[in-house]
């Protein structure tokens, strides 16, 4: 299954993700298609004139073209979620995850898709670390057996 | 479509307790004879290449130390000059996110040897009379 995580740039998540079979869709995997197009002339510092125009499917047009840029990269993830891990009150925010109204507006849209969902804060601890990674894994745990009927019905 | 947009770049990072250092990692690396790139760094090693020897390689190294190895994927391919440190003369934004949760590794990898389930509902309030029967026995 594909697990949408948030922060989009988070190690631990992507990695305990990855760690139970899952495919962790990050922010890493929309910026390499960025800054390997030939078409972009200094990339990451431009985007194309398409971006904003395709963030038009998640904010209005009132809505400043930094979101909408950022929501053009964040788009695909929030399409292609079939499972979501938000992680909320993490420290650190820069580059494309630097904007707060951005991550609002994601994190609204990832919990409106109606699709399972772990909702957790940034442990500080020892004790708060080991039940967040015992929670990821049980929630991860919980999506493989409730993926397994449905394959059998296809079969 | 370039090739370069067929190849993946991916960091593979240590934990505090791992039984290697970023020395062996670097020999178990080149020692797999792949056709890789790769860079050693401060936190472990990012490596380069087409997605499914970047896969077969992480999953090799993986199993050397399973609880004490990540791995993260990356946008820009290493030494890639608007993004390496050498050129910008600071850390890349990504290094900050990474360097805070490394705080955290060591007991990722305690949870990770030592897994256990747990419940995902949220813990409920005891009721009132519950709580008053739990005063009344501590002051016995």
């Amino acid at each position: 299954m594909k697990v949408a995580v948030f922060p989009p740039n988070s190690l631990i998540l992507a990695d305990m993700v990855e760690r139970k079979g899952h495919e962790p869709l990050v922010i890493q995997k929309e910026i390499r298609q960025k800054v390997t197009d030939p078409e972009i002339d200094s990339p990451p510092f431009n985007i194309t004139e398409e971006d904003p125009i395709k963030g038009l499917k998640y904010a209005a047009i009132e809505v400043p073209s930094g979101i909408r840029g950022r929501m053009a990269i964040f788009g695909p993830i929030i399409d292609e979620a079939d499972a979501i891990i938000i992680m909320e009150d993490a420290p650190y925010g820069f580059g494309c995850i630097g904007c707060a109204r951005t991550n609002e507006l994601t994190m609204y849209f990832l919990r409106k898709k109606g699709v399972p969902i772990l909702e957790l804060h940034y442990p500080e601890t020892r004790e708060e670390t080991m039940e967040m990674v015992n929670k990821i894994n049980t929630f991860l745990d919980s999506l493989t057996e409730s993926s397994k009927p449905n394959e059998e019905q296809r079969e | 479509m370039s090739p370069e947009n067929d190849k993946v770049t991916r960091m593979i990072i240590l934990g505090p307790k791992a039984q290697l250092s970023q020395s062996e990692l670097l020999g178990k690396l080149h020692m797999l004879e792949l056709p890789l790139t790769i860079k050693s760094t401060c936190y472990g090693a990012v490596i380069h290449g087409d997605d499914k020897i970047v896969q077969d390689a992480i999953t090799k190294i993986r199993d050397l130390d399973p609880s004490n190895i990540f791995t993260k994927d990356r946008g820009f391919a290493p030494g890639d000059p608007r993004r390496c440190r050498a050129k910008r003369g600071a850390a890349r934004e990504g290094f900050h996110q990474l360097e805070k949760e490394y705080e955290l590794l060591e007991y990722v990898c305690d949870a990770l040897k030592d897994p256990k389930k747990v419940s995902l509902e949220e813990s409920k309030k005891i009721s009132l009379d519950e709580f008053r029967k739990i005063v009344q026995e501590c002051e016995k």
